[in-house]
């Protein structure tokens, strides 16, 4: 009776796994399949696959160009996010006698979306001068609430003693944040560092609404201005869009744990 | 040197102390100002910003003129792309709670000991660190009448006889687009209920079993009240979603055909930035705002108040 | 070995930069913009003094680029080509055009030498 339900428990979760990754299968195939793609009935596996639409992608768009300037944006953002999260998380781990009046803006932040502050958003961008520019791709991202709350929670984490210890032996605290307490949080800056990557790298309606040149645009931008031109019958564009999953892929696998944890512990934070 | 140290704390003179204390809210001031400046740009003032907005005529060129709340008047009495935006949001919001249920039955399935959960968890999780916009291309090659799979194998199976254009048709662009957004973010709530089923004490299941309690009753009279605050969180995502699939919307169908698709962040898009009605677009915006307070706390108030959480955590 | 570079945040990056930085290097040793290949009739026999035309690939037309001939054994070489979506086709007197080969590289101006060569479809007197 066990052994028959842990089999059907199998066969529900192996069907729902494909219903997931057939979208993943289709869009491969079609990258690499040589063949006219509107063509009916459609094959289900790529017939002659060749991987020169992925070079012509490179050569053409030019995938460089929009792969530098998102990688430009993100390490902006994720440097950014690191230094200017962990000194608030620090800040707030002390007592202030504004300290609740901040936490309470900070949680009311929380409850403003970004899509409802994009017009101020871009009329205080333009009055600052950075349309069109790295900083002003990366400003509105440079520091998040959940973040803040990651820091503070490992920051509280640390035992007292050993930051009294250090206290006493006369460290300034500067040394103490970085000798004892970043040391100590490194899930915390994983945390941190793969939920702002993420966020920078598939941040699609800032850059719209900021750039104006094609040559500042992201790869979310350069994908959806390439949807009209690259629609044609080889799957270029779908190749396109593998080159841009990849990274996303890469790094989702890499620090899946990090990932998780940083949006639950949003979640369980209340 | 440590002796001068010593000194120093047994004095604790009022000049030490106090030197001290003020370096020490100076450094918690300057370690909060880089965060608070950001959030103060780009949270409260944009927010602000946006009330004054939708109380003037604006433009770019011209001063700006008192027009009390005239924009609000245009939008709820004359503009049915409004009304259309907003029945396709809620539209949106409303499929949440079957995306819910779903992740639920999965988060199920998935939890205890079985063999590759793991692996499992990452492959239903896998669709949502993604860049939305290429689950757009994706999802409109997937719909596709001649080279996508969901026409073909509806074809195939004989269910239909031509193939149905899915993202061109009025009844059928809005629920397509919803199942790429389903898709997408199933992940996320299996994730979050996971992580609520899993702190729930086992020994409520041990002591109901003892009791006699079949497995239905366990489920419906332990699981799901103690999995409220997940759920709860769940709905809430839910509902910003439905505000957020700009990037979906713009690629699969750019809000057509018509405006069948058309979502109230697309619709401020295309009147803030496509026809440069800044005010009438901060208008719209502080609607959309006020739509999502009173959404949350109605699900607050369903959820039971206080974000659904239980007394004893 | 210390135990941070264990570490599969500093393993994976140096592995990818490692692969980035050799295969620069093999693109930059193999970058000379040569294209070589032969020339035969139907039955096998390479066929001197054709034309052969270059052309490259500029979005959904192919334009004529360069053009040579081949030698007495049928051989023939290009040199600054800087594409990496090219077509081959040759021309002879008496035997009209060649089919029109489909050369695709793996990055510009990538030596390549064609494995079959171009074949015409009738024969040489």
């Amino acid at each position: 009776m066990q052994r028959r339900q842990t089999f059907l428990r199998h066969c529900a979760l192996l069907g729902i796994c494909a219903g997931m990754l057939l979208p993943f299968y289709w869009v491969l195939k079609t990258a690499v399949t040589n063949e006219n793609i509107y063509a009916y009935p459609p094959r289900l596996l790529p017939a002659s696959p060749h991987l020169f639409n992925f070079v012509d992608v490179w050569y053409f768009i030019p995938f460089p160009r929009y792969l530098l300037n998102s990688l430009i944006v993100s390490a902006l953002v994720v440097g950014c996010n690191i230094g200017f999260n962990a000194m608030a998380g620090y800040a707030l781990t002390k007592s202030f006698p504004a300290k609740r009046a901040v936490l309470l803006l900070f949680l009311s932040c929380m409850l403003i979306p970004f899509q409802a502050t994009i017009i101020p958003a871009y009329l205080i961008t333009s009055k600052l001068g950075l349309l069109n520019s790295y900083f002003g791709l990366a400003l509105p991202l440079l520091s998040t609430i959940v973040c803040i709350f990651v820091f503070k929670a490992a920051f509280e984490a640390v035992p007292q003693s050993l930051v009294d210890a250090a206290r006493i032996d006369g460290l300034g605290e500067w040394r103490i944040i970085l000798r004892i307490l970043l040391p100590l949080s490194k899930a915390a800056i994983a945390t941190n560092v793969v939920l702002a990557f993420i966020w920078s790298w598939n941040a699609f309606l800032w850059p719209l609404i900021i750039t104006r040149d094609p040559t500042m645009q992201t790869l979310p931008l350069g994908l959806a201005r390439f949807l009209s031109y690259l629609e044609d019958t080889t799957g270029a564009l779908y190749a396109f869009a593998v080159m841009v999953l990849v990274p996303s892929i890469f790094v989702f696998l890499m620090a899946q744990k990090e990932f998780i944890r940083g949006l639950t512990s949003g979640a369980t934070k209340g | 040197m440590a002796r001068a140290k010593t000194d120093d704390f047994a004095a604790r003179g009022s000049g030490w102390w106090q030197r001290r204390r003020t370096r020490e809210l100076a450094l918690v001031a300057c370690f909060l100002l880089p965060s608070l400046t950001i959030f103060f740009l780009y949270r409260v003032l944009p927010l602000g910003w946006n009330v004054l907005l939708s109380l003037q005529y604006w433009s770019p060129l011209k001063p700006a003129r008192w027009a009390g709340l005239d924009h609000y008047e245009e939008m709820l009495i004359y503009d049915e792309v409004f009304w259309q935006a907003l029945k396709n949001t809620l539209i949106f919001i409303g499929a949440s709670p079957f995306a819910i249920a779903l992740a639920l039955g999965i988060a199920l399935l998935v939890n205890g000991n079985l063999k590759g959960a793991a692996v499992y968890r990452s492959i239903v999780f896998l669709s949502y660190p993604l860049m939305t916009v290429a689950v757009g291309i994706i999802w409109r090659w997937m719909y596709d009448e001649r080279g996508g799979i969901i026409n073909f194998a509806l074809r195939e199976s004989g269910i239909i006889a031509k193939p149905i254009p899915f993202l061109q048709s009025f009844e059928w662009a809005l629920p397509s687009v919803i199942v790429a957004e389903v898709w997408q973010v199933l992940g996320f709530y299996m994730i979050i209920i996971l992580t609520g089923l899993q702190s729930i004490p086992p020994h409520l299941y041990e002591a109901a079993s003892i009791d006699g309690a079949p497995r239905w009753a366990q489920f419906m009279r332990i699981t799901l009240p103690m999995l409220k605050p997940s759920l709860f969180l769940c709905v809430v995502i839910g509902i910003l979603n439905s505000f957020t699939s700009f990037d979906l919307v713009y690629i699969m169908t750019n809000g057509g055909p018509g405006h069948a698709t058309e979502l109230l962040i697309t619709y401020i898009y295309k009147s803030g930035f496509g026809q440069t009605k800044f005010d009438y677009a901060a208008a719209l915006t502080i609607m959309q705002f006020i739509l999502l307070l009173l959404l949350t706390l109605l699900a607050n108030f369903i959820a039971g108040g206080n974000a659904g959480s239980l007394e004893h955590r | 070995m210390p135990r941070w570079t264990k570490n599969r945040w500093v393993i994976v990056p140096l592995t990818i930069a490692v692969m980035v930085l050799a295969w620069n290097g093999y693109v930059a040793l193999n970058a000379g913009g040569d294209v070589e290949g032969r020339v035969v009739d139907a039955a096998g026999r390479p066929v001197p003094d054709a034309t052969v035309i270059l052309l490259e690939r500029h979005f959904v037309m192919h334009n004529e680029r360069q053009r040579t001939h081949t030698d007495s054994s049928g051989n023939f070489r290009f040199g600054g080509n800087d594409n990496h979506s090219l077509q081959l086709e040759a021309q002879a007197a008496g035997l009209g055009r060649s089919e029109r080969r489909v050369v695709r590289l793996w990055f510009r101006a990538q030596n390549v030498r064609l494995s079959e060569p171009l074949q015409f479809a009738g024969r040489l007197p």
